[in-house]
């Protein structure tokens, strides 16, 4: 299995890509949401994007936008992981495409139950 | 002048002390009770660290800042990143590390209102912002490894002409 974690924080790369790791993903990595599209260029096993909202040059929104545009995506899980809570957002964000939406901050319990929730992670895969 | 506001619901600290404790209890320390909630005049804060996001282009602009000692942010870092305790940060982790909690702050600051606007991308200083024409709607501190950490939510009197 492999994930693509697009967010501009380092840190939050490292957290959420550790979570993902912790549970058997290979991770691969971008920082804003134009880089994104090309490393879903570049990796057509990619199974699950976690996106963050807020970035420079292409927000998470605006990917969810343009990567449900492609056919050959849309069997990609996309995961919304931000700090944007608020419903109108949230409704936006899944009327778009997404298909799970986590608020930071998080635990790696709430990653891992909504993984299991989308059926990419067996129930008994747990940290 | 005073500026009534929407940000005023939030002029109750016990809000932003909230989603401080709920931030370090999930992505520092793993677990509550490591947060002290600060009551009384803060105290000068030595070698400050600055960063703060913008809330711009809904009913009424704001400004999350969060200020603490640059040792105290150094230490973030490290538990951010994983670092042993006497690892050196490089500045481009520090500014990533800190900037990102004013970010989660920020975020779950304005969500507490409605038509909050949108986020800007986190800045990290040494300095304090320019804060003209900005006015206090509360000022909440809390202590981390006994170390003072402050979040203060102000907001502008004019409303931004540009968006994030």
């Amino acid at each position: 299995m492999k994930a693509l974690v697009i967010d501009d924080s380092r840190v939050m790369r490292r957290i959420v890509g550790g979570i993902l790791t912790g549970v058997g993903f290979d991770v691969v990595e971008a920082g804003d949401g134009k880089e994104a599209l090309a490393r879903l260029e570049e990796n057509d096993d990619v199974q699950l994007c976690c996106i963050d909202w807020n970035m420079p040059v292409m927000t998470g929104f605006e990917f969810v936008v343009e990567a449900r545009k492609r056919d050959e995506w849309r069997d990609i899980t996309l995961m919304m992981v931000t700090t944007e809570g608020e419903q109108n957002q949230i409704v936006r964000a899944l009327a778009a495409g997404a298909h799970e939406y986590v608020i930071k901050p998080f635990t790696p319990d709430v990653i891992v139950d909504k993984l299991q929730f989308l059926g990419l992670v067996e129930a008994k895969e747990t940290l | 002048m005073t500026v009534t506001t929407m940000w005023e619901v939030l002029a109750d600290p016990d809000p932003i002390f909230t989603i401080a404790e709920d931030l370090f209890a999930t992505m520092i320390d793993g677990e509550p009770g490591h947060l002290i909630r600060w009551y009384g005049e803060r105290p000068a804060i030595l070698h400050p660290t600055y960063t703060w996001v913008d809330v711009l282009g809904g009913d009424q602009d704001a400004r999350v800042l969060i200020s603490m000692g640059h040792d105290t942010g150094d230490d973030l870092a490290r538990v951010l990143f994983d670092l042993e305790d006497t690892d050196e940060v490089p500045g481009v982790d520090f500014d990533d590390a800190v900037g990102e909690l004013v970010n989660v702050v920020g975020g779950n600051v304005k969500s507490l209102v409605t038509h909050p606007g949108a986020l800007t991308m986190p800045t990290v200083s040494g300095g304090m912002p320019d804060m003209s024409g900005l006015e206090p709607i509360v000022d909440a501190c809390v202590t981390w490894k006994g170390s003072l950490v402050c979040v203060s939510l102000w907001v502008f009197e004019e409303k931004s002409t540009t968006t994030p």
